[in-house]
């Protein structure tokens, strides 16, 4: 504690007679001390606030950057994958995406899902029920393939019951054939 | 010499014939056209129905609904009864003069807690009465009150024609509820009396009469999306959990003696397979059909020795026929190498061979079909044309179909007479889908009054 008084105390002594001019009657040394400790403390007060704030914003922002993380892994996991018609086939384009929810999903080993088949509205209702099962059953054996435990997927199928565009042409039926995931367990934080 | 080599050459080609024998049981074509061919119709008019005082009206109606179920029927040419004909004895002479054949005359008298119904068919060409009998109805307000009318019409038609009619039966489909939700629906064999006998939150699907109409069973989605197979008492209102184990158990279908109940259970292991299952001691589930590919939507043959259903394993849905103990199943539906079929929703008629279904037809839309078990390899019958027409149903007499359709006058569940080709819409609306047609649901018999 001296050794902090007596530093800047000598500064001020020092910086005091540097000036040139007839040094101000100097106040007594305690004085000297108060002021100069004064704005040591400010500065230092100043110094924690910077470092404080600081540290809140880059907690926020790591807080931000895990929150978008989440929100991407849960988009991945999300994203649906659609169908040719009266097929069960992964096409191209959902083996992309198959793909990349697979590194999600490595990546979160608590996360379980039901994977969902549906079918567009041609056909038998009952036939569409079975066919959307095996789209199901398709997606989840894919995912299995690359290693991903089994008992983590639920295999279910709405048929034509649910589409997404209750319109009777070719859009929408392309729409409707496809394969939901829903999270069942678990919490999908990390993308990789 | 050209000719005898010919000749030659034919006989030597009979052996090959006979050893591709097999191939020549695979349907190939497809047939535009009724099933039989229609022969000239009786005509028949109904005269309005008398009652005394009060009962005047209800007599007026009741001979309406009876009139509506003779046209219904399709076995007459319905005649108009001109005004001077309407009252008093039936003049034959005259009737004869029209071309009409049979005239149908009733009466509503008083009887304890009800109405006696007293019909009468007029041979017009002989010049008597053919048949006379008294019907027992219930009170006007009585929820089976237009059953009995039914019955007693569906008798007519058999005085008439050696057959009954259809008209004491009704039919239960699906129908997309208000809030996403669906709805089980019934509605009588005329399209009237359509009431609701269940809702949920939760799609349903293949409801189908029991033998004896007393019970429902149908696939219901649960909050997890698998689905259940159920039965609902419908007297009662309850309903008992057939099939839960498997992901889905769907499109069951009733054995005729009420016995069995086959259906399809398809799971996260396994393609979609038949099995059976003892509904009258709730137990022996049975194995009938596994393999590659998805067996579904069995039904039975009116002996309760076959099934009919659809399976996939050729790489496209297509009708098939086995023993309803399992084993080699035979093609009813026609295959074409190179082409993609779609063949699905079969249904055995109740009184014969045939096996309706609905294919994907020439002009690329859904179509009814029909194709005979007892002759496979036969040209399929394609039974409609317009707009599109899916998921048949026979009516009790084996000769009438209803069906999911669009046609001119919109989207809905229609009535189809195979033999005439003659289209009726039942319920419109674009949400109605599989319906089943119920067995009869009264006869005659059962409305005899003592003493007559």
């Amino acid at each position: 504690m001296h050794k902090r008084i007596i530093l800047p105390a000598l500064i001020g002594a020092l910086t005091l007679s540097a000036c040139g001019k007839k040094a101000p009657e100097m106040a007594p040394a305690p004085q000297q001390d108060d002021s100069a400790r004064l704005a040591e403390e400010e500065a230092r007060r100043r110094a924690e606030e910077e470092a404080r704030r600081r540290e809140e914003e880059e907690r926020r922002r790591e807080e931000e950057r895990r929150r978008e993380e989440a929100r991407r892994a849960a988009e991945i996991i999300a994203q649906m994958v659609h169908f040719d018609y009266d097929k069960y086939d992964i096409r191209p384009d959902a083996r992309e995406i198959l793909v990349t929810k697979v590194g999600v999903l490595r990546a979160n080993p608590d996360v379980t899902l039901r994977i969902e088949g549906h079918a567009d509205e041609r056909g038998s209702d009952e036939y569409n029920l079975a066919l959307g099962m095996r789209r199901a059953n398709a997606v989840k054996d894919f995912l299995t393939g690359y290693g991903l435990d089994a008992s983590r997927f639920e295999v279910r199928s709405l048929g034509e019951q649910r589409p997404l565009d209750p319109a009777s042409n070719e859009t929408a039926w392309a729409k409707n054939r496809r394969a939901e995931f829903h999270i069942t367990g678990g919490q999908a934080t990390r993308v990789q | 010499m050209r000719r005898i080599l010919l000749f030659f050459m034919l006989v030597l080609a009979a052996p090959l014939e006979a050893q591709q024998q097999d191939t020549s049981r695979i349907p190939t074509g497809v047939r535009l056209g009724m099933i039989y061919q229609p022969l000239k119709r009786p005509t028949l008019a109904v005269r309005p129905f008398s009652g005394e005082a009060e009962r005047a009206a209800l007599a007026e109606q009741v001979g309406e609904i009876v009139r509506r179920d003779l046209d219904y029927s399709d076995r007459f040419e319905i005649f108009e009864t001109p005004p001077q004909l309407r009252t008093g004895p039936v003049e034959y002479a005259t009737w004869n003069n029209l071309g009409v054949v049979y005239v149908v005359t009733g009466s509503l008298e008083p009887l304890e807690n009800g109405h006696l119904l007293r019909l009468a068919l007029h041979d017009v060409v002989y010049g008597t009465v053919r048949q006379i009998q008294a019907f027992a109805l219930p009170e006007a307000g009585d929820e089976n009150f237009r059953l009995a009318v039914h019955a007693a019409a569906d008798e007519v038609v058999r005085w008439a024609t050696g057959q009954p009619g259809m008209a004491a039966s009704r039919i239960v489909f699906v129908r997309r509820g208000r809030d996403g939700g669906s709805e089980l629906m019934v509605v009588d064999s005329d399209g009237e009396n359509l009431r609701r006998i269940a809702s949920g939150s939760r799609a349903m699907m293949s409801p189908v009469w029991s033998p004896d109409g007393s019970r429902i069973a149908y696939s219901v989605e649960q909050d997890d999306a698998s689905w259940h197979l159920v039965e609902r008492v419908l007297a009662t209102g309850e309903v008992r959990t057939i099939s839960s184990r498997a992901v889905i158990s769907m499109t069951p279908a009733y054995s005729p003696d009420g016995r069995r109940l086959a259906f399809a259970v398809t799971g996260d292991r396994s393609n979609a397979e038949i099995y059976d299952y003892d509904v009258q001691q709730r137990c022996c589930l049975r194995l009938v059909r596994g393999g590659p590919g998805e067996d579904i939507s069995p039904t039975y043959s009116p002996d309760g020795r076959r099934l009919a259903f659809m399976s996939d394993r050729l790489g496209q849905p297509h009708i098939y026929v086995m023993s309803a103990e399992g084993g080699e199943a035979t093609l009813l539906s026609p295959y074409v190498y190179g082409e993609v079929g779609y063949y699905t929703s079969p249904d055995w008629s109740p009184e014969s061979s045939l096996v309706a279904f609905h294919g994907r037809s020439r002009g690329g839309r859904f179509q009814l079909m029909i194709a005979d078990a007892a002759k496979p390899g036969s040209t399929v019958q394609q039974i409609t044309e317009e707009g599109t027409s899916e998921d048949p149903s026979w009516a009790p007499d084996g000769r009438h179909i209803v069906f999911k359709g669009v046609r001119s006058t919109g989207y809905g569940l229609y009535v189809i007479d195979t033999a005439t080709g003659r289209t009726r819409p039942l319920v419109l609306g674009s949400d109605a889908r599989v319906p089943d047609w119920s067995p009869a649901l009264l006869r005659a018999s059962a409305l005899t009054v003592r003493g007559e």
